[in-house]
């Protein structure tokens, strides 16, 4: 009796280990670890920079003596508190798409989870042939430098004292900034509804504004409420117009009758700065042949930009928004250097949009 | 055994009565904004000030029977804060408190600034005031009184600014 | 005989009780002033005095007066007394608010778009010392003066305490001093009356080092009022190689944008809701 628990507690913990190392892909590892077709190379690279084991990782590339190891990390790691940097890769697709027994083109869809939401990441990856095995030839395209130079920043700040608590209650207070909404659009989706539209700051300060949408039966009772959450440029400089977009998941057009609109504002310190240039936008198929709208990124100012965040509102032939899509890029806007960006939208949407409006929100990490 | 458990049972109901007598449902108020300028009351605005001003005298009813100042933070504000609060401590100084017993309240709002930021209403109010020494009345009447009210819009709710009776009363406060 | 009456009276006299007290409180009294209540009758006991700010116990003598000091009725409102002693009788009295002395102005807004009709009211409510509310008829003095000279005046009575006006902003983009002022005091509140919406937005085109430089003329509103700096304007371009588009704040009235040009390019110009003229410009240099 007393050796049957024995033995049982020790055949369940030899179960458990093999359980965990299926788990944690060592058989996946073993299988590709020869790396024996142009796929398994770049998984084998992929399953090392998941587990952040960058010294295999490197010694995996064909010509790791012509690639800074600094530079390779930071692609999958992130630098300059860019949104990679609060990343981590979760999982990876991979598929090849054509060899020539000696060189090889493999496309990888790479999934991170981010401090904002899933974010991936479409790379195709050259490999080659060297002796019994497949080794990934990675890009050695400089990466653009910036001279040392003197950036004035003189762009308008904004700072603001309010009325204290010791203040009598007629004394005036600053007012809150007077924002619009100046369209919205009720768009019916296969697994729910949007609200899209945009909102100006019609006043001579800075606002921090937030818009809400409510869903009303028709007798004027609220369904329920959603908000616009990040799909809005939430610092709104004057006269500065920012789409913005609230979803209703699982709600159809007919079982409403009207939507109230509620736009929030806050007057808040803010500065002019940075200015971006979104140049190049295009509305394209991607290499997934998805529609983006895709451009780059300049950042004007002095300053990285840490975390770039892209909204973009697509207006039919009147001039109606017609949707709003966003998107988060993950790389540091460095002073005067192009970043690109692409964010994705529907087909169908694709189809009707005459045109596009790009806004950049930006977050400055200021300890950086 | 049995005795003493139904004892103790009547006693513990009472005990929950006796609280509930004081902290009573919200009143019934009446709201008519039909003479309110400069401004329109809008339709939120006619729900919400009956409502706040309900929860407001429900509050104030408590904190002066309870001898809690602490009870207006939620629906006071300004002077009209600051005097009841006075009226709290020298109460309960003077080992007093005050029970009223609310009958409701009929609103009429006279004036409604053009930036929404402030309401003047005339409450015609229903009440029965009691007035305790220690567990003694010294004092009962119904008393029907007319208050000038002004209420400002707080974060999330109407606020009681000052609230003030009139000669029109027709019994003290 | 006799002494059994007398007998019987004292002792019936004893028996009766003493003739209740009756509290006189005055007709007319102004909060903050001193007072008495007359008593007629025996005074002597316990006096309550109930009130909005007000709950006082004390014991009182006999005397034909209770007197109650200003302190005690600062706060306009409806008043008890009450004084026990083998039975509580009780006077109900009036304090009325004092002068009106003080002023609770409220001016809205803090910043409003120049010649705007109605835009700014002002709200004042007539105060006595003790904060009461004066509902009896006072007259609050507006006045406005502006930064640039210009000022006028108007008088309105209280309407149960509260006097109002409305008033459009000026012109001309400056700070206005809004008053209102009843008896010695005055209360003052600042309204920076703003440049509205851009007029005639108009841009202009140079090169800068093969870089196309594009610029607005200084950005007025149709007052003539300067935009201020840091108010967004938003130029867009059109080229082959795709759409640009940048928004750059004003700095000293006039906003900038620098932007690569290929081939023949489209550029447009809108602040806002207000758009501007088109430029139409060849290749590069």
């Amino acid at each position: 009796m007393k050796w049957t628990l024995a033995i049982a507690i020790f055949a369940a913990t030899i179960v458990l280990v093999i359980i965990s190392w299926f788990q944690s892909g060592a058989l996946e590892r073993r299988r590709i670890s020869s790396a024996d077709t142009p796929d398994e190379a770049v998984r084998l690279l992929l399953s090392r920079v998941k587990s952040h084991n960058w010294d295999a990782a490197y010694a995996q590339l064909a010509n790791s003596s012509y690639v800074d190891k600094d530079n390779f990390i930071h692609t999958f790691s992130g630098d300059d508190g860019s949104l990679r940097t609060y990343a981590s890769l979760e999982n990876y697709d991979v598929w090849p798409l054509h060899s020539n027994g000696r060189v090889a083109t493999v496309r990888t869809k790479l999934h991170y989870s981010t401090a904002v939401g899933p974010l991936d990441d479409v790379r195709d990856m050259q490999v080659e042939h060297e002796g019994d095995a497949w080794k990934v030839l990675w890009s050695t395209a400089a990466l653009p430098k910036l001279a040392p130079q003197v950036i004035p920043v003189n762009y308008l700040r904004w700072d603001v004292i309010n009325r204290g608590a010791a203040d009598d209650w007629g004394v005036q207070n600053v007012d809150s900034p007077r924002v619009r909404i100046v369209s919205m659009n009720a768009v019916q989706r296969p697994d729910r509804i949007v609200i899209v539209g945009e909102i100006v700051n019609e006043d001579t300060v800075p606002a921090y504004v937030d818009v809400n949408a409510t869903l009303l039966h028709a007798d004027g009772t609220a369904i329920t409420q959603e908000n616009s959450f990040d799909k809005i440029s939430h610092i709104l400089l004057p006269k500065q117009v920012s789409p913005y977009r609230v979803d209703f998941p699982g709600y159809r057009l007919t079982q409403i009758k009207s939507v109230r609109m509620d736009a929030k504002s806050m007057l808040v310190p803010a500065s002019a700065d940075p200015v971006i240039e979104v140049t190049g936008q295009k509305l394209q198929k991607d290499a997934l042949g998805k529609m983006v709208l895709s451009g780059n990124l300049v950042n004007e100012s002095g300053a990285i930009v840490n975390i770039p965040h892209v909204l973009a509102s697509y207006y039919d032939s009147n001039g109606k928004v017609i949707w709003v899509s966003d998107g988060y890029v993950d790389q540091a806007l460095l002073p005067q250097t192009p970043v690109s960006f692409a964010v994705d939208l529907p087909d169908d949407i694709a189809s009707q949009a005459h045109t596009y409006h790009v806004v950049v929100n930006s977050f400055v990490n200021q300890a950086s | 055994m049995k005795r003493s458990l139904h004892l103790l049972v009547s006693v513990a109901v009472l005990f929950v009565v006796s609280g509930y007598s004081v902290a009573q449902s919200s009143p019934s108020v009446e709201f008519n904004a039909a003479n309110a300028g400069p401004r329109a009351v809008e339709d939120l605005t006619s729900e919400s000030v009956p409502r706040d001003y309900a929860f407001a005298w429900q509050n104030l009813s408590q904190a002066l029977y309870e001898n809690r100042p602490g009870l207006l933070d939620a629906y006071f504000t300004g002077f009209a804060k600051s005097s009841l609060e006075q009226r709290i401590k020298q109460q309960a100084q003077s080992g007093l408190h005050v029970r009223y017993t609310d009958h409701g309240h009929k609103l009429n709002v006279l004036f409604y600034s053009p930036n929404g930021d402030l309401m003047q209403i005339e409450d015609d109010a229903q009440l029965e005031m009691q007035i305790l020494d220690g567990g003694k009345v010294i004092q009962s009447q119904p008393l029907h009184v007319r208050y000038m009210v002004l209420m400002t819009p707080g974060a999330d709710r109407w606020m009681v600014r000052d609230l003030e009776s009139t000669p029109a009363s027709r019994s003290g406060e | 005989m006799r002494t059994v009456i007398t007998w019987l009276l004292c002792s019936l006299a004893a028996a009766m009780p003493a003739a209740a007290a009756e509290l006189h409180a005055p007709k007319d009294i102004a909060a903050g002033t001193d007072f008495a209540i007359t008593v007629n009758g025996d005074s002597h006991g316990t006096f309550y005095l109930i009130g909005p700010a007000t709950a006082e116990k004390r014991s009182v003598e006999n005397g034909s007066e209770i007197s109650v000091p200003g302190t005690d009725t600062e706060k306009a409102g409806n008043y008890q007394a009450i004084l026990c002693s083998d039975e509580c009788v009780s006077a109900e009295f009036y304090v009325h608010a004092a002068e009106a002395d003080r002023l609770s102005l409220l001016v809205h807004p803090s910043r409003v778009p120049v010649a705007t009709t109605n835009a700014i009211s002002a709200v004042a409510i007539a105060l006595d010392r003790f904060h009461n509310i004066v509902f009896s008829h006072a007259q609050v003095d507006f006045s406005v003066n502006s930064s640039n000279g210009s000022s006028a005046s108007h008088a309105q009575p209280t309407n149960r305490g509260i006097a109002w006006i409305r008033l459009t902003s000026a012109a001309k983009a400056s700070s206005t001093k809004i008053s209102a002022a009843v008896g010695e005091t005055t209360e003052t509140r600042v309204v920076e009356q703003v440049a509205s919406e851009a007029c005639n937005l108009h841009i202009k085109s140079y090169w800068e080092a093969n870089h196309l430089v594009v610029q607005t003329d200084p950005v007025r509103d149709c007052s003539g009022n300067n935009v201020p700096d840091g108010t967004v304007v938003s130029f867009t371009k059109t080229d082959s190689s795709g759409k640009t588009t940048v928004d750059a704040p004003i700095k000293k009235g006039i906003a900038k944008a620098e932007m690569p040009v290929v081939g023949h390019a489209r550029i447009s110009v809108a602040s806002g809701v207000v758009l501007g003229n088109e430029l139409n410009v060849g290749g590069a240099r």
